[in-house]
């Protein structure tokens, strides 16, 4: 899972205000304007209004703040749901589709994406949604001074950090690891970005309906993950102290007060290190290490539009959200990757953003966000579904307690949690 | 949005003892015309979504499963939990409260710095919860370098930094929650004892004494026994009933990890159902809703006398009493200093900007207005401060119109009538609004706002109605005769009559809208249920942001204290009113 949309998002500072403006402008633009409602706010909400504008009809955009799940039940059961809605969850365009509440859409061939993203947006044979927007969420970041040459595999990985972790308790320097564990949603990446490493084939099996949380992929991805956490010293203050830590704090430890030499982050980790970097020298990032050098995990986030049964319109947005020009306003300011492989990789301003797009279409392992597939309370928020069971098993692995046992803690939370979301809530 | 309406229940409760409305009036003609708006409201947004509720709780896409849900909702792991804790909550807290509230209103009498003391308790009452929420959180920061708690205490316990006492960790974060709560509602319990002693005879007393009483006599034969055990339980079972909205804390203080051993069932039904309401959170919703409407009920008929009484026609002498011992006034002064201290702390970390106030401590960076010069300048703050302004003002203009249309014929009734309106009021007045969102939200779609700055204002004013018609109600009802038969003959119309009354009765008027004004001012909830896109209150604008706590700290810090300033100003300037407002017939 990722923060539902990266982190300006979070910051609805200037959601209320933008959303006022969209009320207007959907007021003044006349009584046809298509609905879109988003979970984006601040400057990546003016993005996607300059996306729309160059839309031939009216567009009303609406951020619907970070629960829109919530806000679209609400709107369905008040017969007043928008007319098209981008949502950060693909677990959700499914559940919407089998109720029925989604119209088909048919893009153009000018639309290609990877067919392991395009698959989750299918239910019985037909396309439900569009992807527009992709997150890369295997990046590591760090400073170039305090880690001059970054691991490459898992092993190196593993030994870097008790390297750093010795040195640390030895005489005080920054500690290998910062981790906001009190999000869940961070620790579900480390779990899939592990997960898609030492199981890349059973991977996609756990989004599905029935599937066996207490089988040996889940089981060894989190013996991985209990041998790198359970490291003394690893972690800013511990592990109690880093279940307190939030994702934008563990970014500030490691590119501000330095407290910490790496975080596990996405590519829209940049915009919390931008307010808070110090000194001239730029934070960059390193694929996340998987066992072989060079082959590492990817995971992938991500948005996608959906188009309401009996909306006015809805369609038509939708499937011209889903060319390749129609981001082009985007992809100029910079912050967006595109899920679609026909914009071109010389479309993207700067040299990171090229980099990460091209990652994102070399072949290789993959795999889109797990949690996000996940149906009902079981994908997660806070004290809730996998975030939560990842939490408690993070507590267990840094409290000492032997990793068998919280491996059978876990997987034993998750199956459970598997089963009742299964009948969807 | 809590303190406020839970007051409101003072004035309530002196409307279940023996009928003291001898004076039988006519009825104004066709009056009961002028009940049909309040009717239309509590009926449409409040009665017909607990029936649905109740509904939900009992059936699955509208088949009957019978107590299946009330099964699987309580059998959930963690449940007995989370009703343990709503439990311990709605004990110790009131118990915490109002052995405070007593001591300093005591403490606080008839001294020189008794007046600022209570001033700077009041404070408190009159933040939104989920600045107080911002404020705990800042000074229980797990990190001592920014947490002034945390600092202390790592000091005091001579640990290290590494090992430093974590509030918001998972053994503690419930202390941390209570005691913001009692922070902030002690203030109100001090006000509620306050008026209470005053209103005990002085010549009891020396009555008391006269016999020779000590002065444990004079406490207990002289105050505890005809008030103070009646105001006691006032206090605690208001106080009881508030707890059920500690929603706003725990959302605000809680770290995503913490939340499960946090959570009440105001949280845990948010959490089942969202925004919709349906099978499990109908049933624990039920459960809720019984409890605390159990509750209040139990408390109503329970203080089966008028509270406080009737004051003595005869302005009691004043009291040559000697103010209270050293030791309790330097307690009363003590607790001020206590009380201040997060609201310093607010206020210091509001002036750092966003970088300083993430990365140290707001003592060891000099202070800058960089916080405030962002907010100033950008637009959101004003245009949700605007929004909000706008809907309390509107919200608080149709609910003072609704209820006083309403309280003017309920006011002629009498005998069970009157107490089993008082009764119906007083329930519809505690209803929780996270158990009745979903069908609250079907309604709203009938009349197409749902989502929209009128759907929202809707929702708050069927939400207030209630309270005010109470409170209103009983002022008018408990007018001096001469009053209403001048103003009867005085008005030739009923509305010259309804007009002269609310003229009378200026302290119940000036309570309702102060309070209805508050109310909506500093709620989340309904916000956070009825808002949409362009009619953000500032409630859920505050607790958004929250999501990322450190790091936006310093405008989270100067957005809290901004938008406080008007409830803080409106509280402390009418808190006379406030008191005998809601207490109506007694005092006057």
């Amino acid at each position: 899972m990722r923060p539902p949309a990266g982190v300006s998002r979070r910051m609805l500072l200037r959601a209320a205000a933008a959303g006022a403006t969209a009320l207007a402008a959907g007021c003044s633009g006349g009584t046809r304007s298509v609905q879109v409602a988003v979970v984006w706010s601040s400057s990546e909400l003016d993005r996607f209004r300059e996306v729309v504008a160059g839309y031939p009809a009216p567009v009303q955009v609406i951020s619907a703040g970070n629960d829109i799940d919530a806000f679209l039940r609400a709107r369905h059961l008040a017969g007043t749901s928008p007319d098209v809605a981008i949502l950060p969850r693909p677990g959700l365009v499914t559940e919407y589709a089998q109720r029925g509440w989604l119209s088909p859409v048919r893009p153009s061939t000018d639309y290609a994406v990877r067919v392991e993203l395009s698959d989750l947006l299918m239910t019985e044979s037909e396309r439900y949604g569009v992807w527009v927007k992709a997150a890369h969420k295997s990046l590591v970041w760090h400073l170039p001074s305090v880690l001059p040459a970054p691991p490459t595999t898992w092993d190196e990985l593993v030994h870097r950090i008790r390297q750093l972790a010795a040195r640390a308790r030895r005489d005080g320097g920054p500690v290998p690891l910062a981790i906001g564990a009190a999000d869940g949603w961070v620790l579900t990446d480390w779990f899939e970005n592990v997960l898609a490493d030492v199981a890349p084939g059973s991977y996609y099996a756990l989004a599905q309906q029935g599937a066996d949380w207490q089988d040996k992929p889940v089981r060894d991805a989190l013996d991985r993950l209990a041998g790198l956490w359970s490291i003394d010293g690893a972690f800013v203050g511990g592990g109690r102290r880093a279940l307190l830590t939030q994702y934008e704090e563990s970014v500030i430890q490691v590119v501000h007060t330095r407290r910490a030499v790496m975080l596990l982050g996405a590519d829209f980790t940049a915009d919390v290190v931008r307010p808070f970097r110090r000194g001239p020298e730029a934070p960059v990032t390193f694929r996340f290490p998987g066992t072989q050098p060079g082959g590492g995990p990817l995971i992938v986030g991500g948005d996608a539009a959906v188009a309401f049964a009996d909306a006015r319109g809805g369609v038509e947005l939708v499937e011209w959200l889903a060319r390749a020009d129609s981001f082009q306003p985007w992809l100029r300011e910079g912050g967006y990757l595109s899920p679609n492989t026909n914009v071109s990789i010389t479309s993207y301003t700067d040299g990171v953003g090229q980099r990460l797009a091209t990652e994102m279409r070399a072949p290789g392992t993959l795999r889109f966000d797990l949690s996000d597939q996940l149906r009902g309370a079981f994908t997660g928020s806070d004290g809730v579904g996998i975030w939560r069971i990842m939490q408690g098993f993070f507590a267990d692995v840094t409290d000492g307690v032997r990793a068998s046992e919280a491996i059978r803690r876990a997987t034993g939370l998750l199956a459970a949690a598997a089963r009742s979301a299964g009948g969807g809530r | 949005m809590s303190q406020v309406r839970v007051l409101g229940e003072l004035a309530v409760l002196d409307d279940v003892g023996p009928a003291r409305r001898g004076r039988a009036y006519p009825a104004a003609g066709a009056t009961s015309a002028l009940l049909l708006p309040a009717a239309v409201l509590l009926g449409g947004l409040v009665l017909w979504p607990v029936l649905r509720t109740m509904h939900a709780s009992v059936t699955t896409d509208g088949r009957w499963v019978g107590a299946e849900h009330f099964r699987t909702a309580l059998a959930a792991p963690g449940t007995g939990a989370v009703v343990g804790r709503t439990v311990l909550w709605a004990l110790l807290v009131p118990a915490v409260v109002t052995a405070l509230g007593y001591l300093l209103a005591a403490a606080s009498r008839r001294s020189q710095e008794g007046g600022l003391v209570r001033l700077i308790l009041l404070v408190p009452v009159a933040l939104p919860l989920v600045v107080t929420g911002v404020t705990f959180r800042l000074m229980y920061d797990p990190d001592p370098s920014r947490g002034l708690a945390t600092l202390v205490a790592t000091r005091l316990a001579g640990r290290s930094v590494e090992d430093a006492p974590q509030f918001l960790g998972p053994g503690m974060v419930t202390v941390a929650l209570m005691s913001a709560f009692v922070w902030a509602w002690v203030g109100l319990a001090v006000l509620v004892f306050r008026s209470a002693l005053d209103a005990v005879p002085p010549s009891l007393a020396d009555a008391v004494r006269a016999y020779g009483g000590k002065r444990r006599h004079v406490l207990w034969d002289a105050q505890w026994r005809p008030l103070l055990l009646r105001t006691t339980a006032v206090v605690f079972a208001l106080v009881a009933v508030g707890t059920s909205r500690t929603f706003d804390l725990i959302l605000v203080m809680t770290p995503g990890s913490v939340r499960d051993e946090a959570s009440v069932l105001a949280l845990r039904i948010w959490q089942t159902s969202g925004g919709t309401t349906t099978g499990d959170g109908a049933a624990l919703g039920v459960v809720w809703l019984v409890a605390v409407i159990g509750g209040i009920m139990v408390a109503a008929l329970f203080v089966r006398q008028a509270w406080p009484p009737p004051r003595v026609e005869a302005a009691p002498e004043p009291a040559p009493v000697a103010p209270p011992r050293r030791v309790f006034r330097l307690l009363a002064a003590g607790a001020a200093i206590a009380w201040l201290v997060p609201l310093a702390v607010l206020v210091a970390t509001s002036a750092h900007g966003r970088v300083d106030a993430a990365a140290r401590g707001w003592w060891s960076a000099p202070p800058n207005g960089e916080s405030y010069r962002d907010l100033v300048t950008g637009t959101e703050l004003w245009r949700t401060l605007g929004f909000t302004l706008l809907l309390a003002t509107a919200v608080t203009a149709t609910v003072l119109v609704v209820a006083l249309l309403a309280a003017y014929p309920l006011a002629w009734l009498t005998g069970p009538a009157a107490q089993a309106t008082g009764l119906l009021l007083l329930a519809a007045s505690v209803v929780p609004i996270q158990v009745i969102a979903g069908p609250v939200n079907e309604v709203l779609g009938l009349v197409l706002s749902s989502g929209t700055a009128q759907g929202l204002a809707l929702v708050h004013i069927a939400l207030g109605v209630p309270f005010a018609v109470l409170v209103l109600r009983n002022a008018f009802a408990d007018l001096p005769v001469e009053q209403v038969r001048d103003a009867r003959l005085g008005g030739r119309r009923w509305w010259h009559t309804l007009r002269r009354l609310a003229r009378h009765n200026l302290s119940a008027v000036v309570a309702v809208s102060v309070l209805e004004f508050v109310q909506v001012w500093n709620d989340l909830v309904v916000g956070r249920l009825f808002g949409g896109p362009g009619s953000s209150p500032l409630g859920p604008f505050l607790a958004e942001q929250t999501r990322s706590f450190v790091s936006n700290s310093g405008a989270l810090a100067a957005s809290s204290v901004l938008a406080s300033v008007l409830p803080v100003v409106l509280v402390v300037l009418s808190r006379r009113h406030l008191v005998a407002g809601l207490v109506s017939g007694g005092v006057r």
